[in-house]
């Protein structure tokens, strides 16, 4: 049995994700705020300007302005009626909560669960949190999670909204803490060696989004996309290890993953990157 | 050699009728092979003391007189050097990637089509089992086809291509000298050589295959993909399988292809190879394991842990039972049975044989049933070409096909069909199997009768 378990293995391990390239289009994209609609529209012009690599000659833009919804009924039923492909906004939509940095704002929470919509989100307008480098323009993105293989949408994602001559980070996280707990527990199994599990674990986990990323890169060359793919995969403490990332390559861009299929809240990772990461746009997916 | 009553003859028929029972009874008793006929060795030896049937010889090795123990020479120290020097080729060869980067070049060459995959599997199959052996050949494509089938969401057809490989594993034990034990200690007892028994068996091979896969794809229902969409699918299925992942170094997979091949030319030209045909194919085995270990000299010994010790101690002890019964005369006496049966001629005589071998090697180890034959048709004098010879070889290795305890790989193939919890009694494998054990039994039949 050991030795069939072992060539499965093997097999196992060489059956890997493929990755292909689908560009994604927004014909549709609507910014919402909270502004008057003389302030909403210098907001949307300097988006505009921002995402110009998704400005498509066909590309709507749309804008609601605080007027225009006043709960997140009214809110969602608008979406619903213009079913946007992208929709751009900030935290704490008619709330002052934007003074205390420790949440999203009911518009925000309910809008990166309740659509399917990818959402882009801003530093607050009136908060001056964003960094110099911010809303400028899209030529360093960076999709970040903790499962990479396999995510096309991601990657997609993340190499639609560089600009062309970019760079994007390929990023996977494997959280450390985690990885701990379960060497601790086979620590204490002795039918199990635990350096060798210590190794071959960390080695199988990191060597998976490596090869996802190799293909990542290896089709987007195929393509011919002017784009250059990094790959950032490290062992870390997720939060802590994603705003350095974030910090030190000055990122313009973040793209992540807030939905989780077993629960109807945002998975808790995205919600703390959400909150704490308010100095450059985020395109929560 | 002292007289030897009848009752001790008897009495030591008893203990190898019990012997041949306990193995057959193996899973039941829940003792290895070695271990079971470790006492068998054990009782059989003093009784033969007891009895006077051995004494310590003293030999000439080298002109110095050693004296040995008897059951050192009754051990086929040549058949233990092979199995031995093979099985540690063919597990340090496996690291280097070469038998995997095979299979899964295959899976992609199939394009995900089920047809082909059977087919191409098939013939894997049978190409490993005479390269490697049965049970690793087993192993490494029955494990490849529990991913791939689950890859290309067909687990329902998981269990046909169990079924069809497993039964293909003793086909491919026939190709060469090599590739299953009863074919080494015939084949060393008889004296035939390498290429002949490539260029004997190899066309049986090819025609058992080609059948027992059009069978199976009839009987279980493996077609061919049809429209395009279910050909696109599954082609970018089985396209995310990366043949170079099993591969630790470009180098060490370069020279791990090569030394297989120079393996198998050594193997089948030690006969005629001048020096090396002093030495023999134990000699070449074990050497081409010392060099392929050369390149993990450091932690060789992770190698030497995973040689099957159970086996080549049931090999050990099985020599040295067959030799005690040998001086007790119960070989003579089975001799004497199979005298009505060789006294048929070489057509009829051989076809019973051929028929009776199989029967034998479905229900118990065919290891022990080649070794009693070996030394018995030995015995008779029999010329290398003999059809007598070949009705054991091919009835040893295929009886292994009527039974899922008939051979070790059926048994691994059964153990995959459970881990993947797939309904398959030991009625139902025979049920499965049987139809397909007959077609290639009487194909042998008309084969060694007709041509060999």
């Amino acid at each position: 049995m050991t030795k069939i378990d072992q060539f499965e293995s093997v097999f196992k391990s060489a059956d890997k994700a493929v990755y292909t390239y689908d560009r994604p289009t927004f014909e549709r994209v609507l910014l919402v705020t909270d502004l008057n609609d003389a302030d909403a529209a210098d907001i949307a012009s300097r988006v505009r300007s921002f995402l110009t690599v998704v400005d498509d000659a066909g590309t709507q833009w749309n804008t609601l302005s605080g007027d225009d919804f006043s709960s997140v009924r009214s809110l969602l039923e608008d979406i619903e009626e213009r079913k946007p492909d992208l929709i751009v906004t900030y935290r704490h939509l008619h709330s002052e909560a934007w003074r205390w940095p420790h949440s999203l704002g009911e518009y925000l929470d309910v809008m990166t669960q309740a659509t399917s919509v990818p959402v882009l989100v801003l530093p607050h307008p009136d908060a001056d949190r964003g960094l110099p480098h911010s809303i400028k323009d899209t030529d360093r993105v960076m999709a970040i999670t903790n499962h990479l293989t396999g995510d096309n949408r991601l990657v997609n994602m993340a190499v639609r909204f560089t600009e062309p001559g970019g760079t994007c980070w390929l990023t996977h996280v494997e959280s450390e803490t985690v990885f701990e707990r379960y060497m601790d527990a086979i620590s204490k199994i002795p039918a199990i060696d635990t350096d060798v599990a210590r190794e071959s674990l960390a080695a199988q986990l990191l060597k998976e989004p490596r090869d996802f990323i190799a293909a990542c890169r290896a089709e987007i060359d195929a393509q011919g996309l002017p784009v250059d793919i990094e790959e950032v995969v490290v062992m870390g403490r997720r939060v802590d290890e994603y705003g350095d990332l974030v910090a030190k390559r000055e990122i313009d861009l973040l793209v992540l993953h807030t939905k989780d299929d077993d629960q109807l809240a945002m998975h808790g990772a995205a919600y703390v990157l959400a909150v704490e990461l308010r100095g450059i746009p985020l395109l929560m997916l | 050699m002292n007289h030897v009553s009848t009752s001790v003859t008897a009495l030591f028929a008893v203990l190898l009728v019990a012997m041949i029972l306990s193995l057959a009874l193996e899973e039941k008793i829940h003792a290895k092979k070695s271990v079971i006929v470790g006492w068998f060795a054990a009782t059989a030896l003093f009784l033969a003391a007891a009895f006077g049937l051995v004494r310590p010889e003293t030999v000439m090795i080298l002109g110095h007189p050693v004296t040995l123990p008897v059951y050192i020479p009754g051990i086929d120290w040549e058949v233990i050097a092979i199995i031995l020097g093979s099985s540690l080729f063919v597990d340090v060869t496996s690291k280097c990637g070469l038998f995997t980067w095979i299979a899964i070049k295959l899976t992609k060459a199939s394009r995900g089509d089920p047809l082909k995959l059977l087919v191409y599997y098939g013939v894997m199959t049978v190409v490993f089992s005479a390269v490697l052996n049965n049970v690793t050949a087993m192993i490494i494509v029955g494990a490849l086809s529990g991913v791939s089938l689950a890859k290309l969401r067909r687990t329902n057809q998981l269990l046909g291509f169990l079924l069809i490989e497993a039964l293909l594993t003793n086909v491919g034990g026939l190709l060469t000298l090599i590739s299953s034990v009863p074919n080494i200690i015939i084949g060393n007892a008889a004296g035939i050589t390498f290429v002949t028994f490539f260029i004997k068996s190899g066309p049986y091979v090819v025609v058992a295959t080609a059948v027992t896969i059009y069978m199976g794809a009839r009987l279980f229902g493996i077609e061919a993909l049809k429209d395009d969409a279910a050909k696109a699918e599954a082609q970018s299925l089985v396209a995310g399988f990366d043949e170079n992942d099993g591969i630790e170094s470009a180098g060490f997979f370069r020279f791990g292809t090569i030394m297989t091949g120079l393996f198998i030319i050594a193997m089948a030209s030690a006969s005629i190879t001048p020096y090396i045909k002093e030495l023999g194919m134990g000699f070449v085995a074990l050497t081409f394991a010392v060099i392929m270990l050369t390149r993990y000299k450091a932690t060789a010994d992770r190698f030497y842990q995973a040689i099957d010790w159970d086996l080549l101690a049931f090999f050990g002890c099985l020599f040295i039972v067959v030799n005690m019964m040998e001086h007790a005369l119960v070989l003579e006496l089975i001799g004497e049975g199979l005298k009505p049966i060789i006294g048929l001629g070489e057509t009829v005589g051989a076809g019973v044989l051929l028929v009776a071998s199989a029967v034998a090697s479905s229900v118990t180890d065919n290891i022990p049933l080649a070794a009693m034959l070996a030394k018995i048709l030995g015995g008779l004098g029999l010329a290398s070409d003999s059809p007598f010879w070949w009705a054991v070889i091919f009835g040893a290795n295929l009886g292994g096909n009527i039974t899922p305890i008939g051979s070790a790989s059926t048994l691994v193939a059964v153990t995959i069909i459970h881990k993947y919890k797939l309904p398959l009694s030991f009625a139902g494998f025979v049920k499965v199997a049987f139809p397909f054990a007959v077609m290639q039994l009487v194909l042998a039949a008309g084969y060694v009768l007709v041509v060999l």
